[in-house]
């Protein structure tokens, strides 16, 4: 019995896990800390591991593969799909990077200078759809 | 009003796509954003913000950036990601702009 309890709980617990990092990807400190959801794989994985000790059953060994596939496809996700590798950017703190002219959606130009001396600019550079 | 227009802060957002949807949705929302598009990525290189063969078929693609500039275009505040799933916290970002 108590190997069918843990069992549920580590599947749960992954579930929770899935759907708390997909519903909560707009909440910047879940957002920015993708390595807890390899943490709580590990905890589940964990849990299922003491149901195999505890029972060895099917359902046991299921949830334990199913929990180490989880941790693993996490964990290489997060710490070698995801990795940026790091180089040095030409930005500098303290520094005026070259102007630029690209076109807008509309079609017009768009230049760091045509702000200058108005208005603070916040540069997005981001991946774009994929 | 936005929390940008309040800061009375332009947001241009830099990305290889050319974003005619974003923009009809950002003015639609009334966002003061102006979304370019860097197709050969010319600038982001430049820039130093490339992710090397980072894209889903092996592309170069823009690393996660953002660059806050004072009136007088010099860089304030800045943060490049080192994991893509990575964003600064808005609310850095708006108190990188309001430290100006």
């Amino acid at each position: 019995m108590k190997a069918g309890w843990l069992t549920a709980l580590s599947i749960v617990i992954c579930g929770a896990a899935l759907a708390a990092y997909a519903l909560l990807l707009r909440v910047p400190a879940i957002r920015n800390h993708p390595e807890g959801y390899v943490a709580v794989f590990a905890i589940a994985a964990t849990i299922a591991g003491l149901a195999v000790a505890l029972g060895r059953r099917w359902y046991a060994w299921t949830a334990l593969a199913l929990t180490l596939a989880l941790l693993l496809g996490g964990a290489t996700f997060n710490f070698v799909l995801a990795r940026i590798p790091a180089a040095q950017s030409n930005l500098r703190v303290g520094e005026r990077p070259p102007d630029f002219t690209l076109a807008d959606a509309g079609g017009r130009p768009v230049s760091l200078g045509d702000y200058r001396g108005k208005k603070p600019v916040v540069m997005v550079f981001y991946r774009g759809y994929w | 009003m936005s929390e940008a227009e309040k800061a009375g802060v332009e947001i241009v957002a830099v990305s290889p796509d050319p974003n005619e949807r974003s923009q009809r949705l950002a003015e639609g929302l009334h966002l003061g954003y102006r979304f370019v598009a860097d197709p050969d990525l010319a600038v982001t290189r430049r820039y130093g913000l490339i992710h090397a063969r980072g894209g889903q078929h092996g592309e170069d693609v823009p690393r996660p950036t953002t660059v806050v500039l004072d009136r007088d275009g010099v860089v304030r505040w800045l943060w490049v990601s080192n994991n893509f799933q990575v964003r600064p916290d808005p609310n850095d970002v708006l108190r990188a702009v309001r430290a100006l």
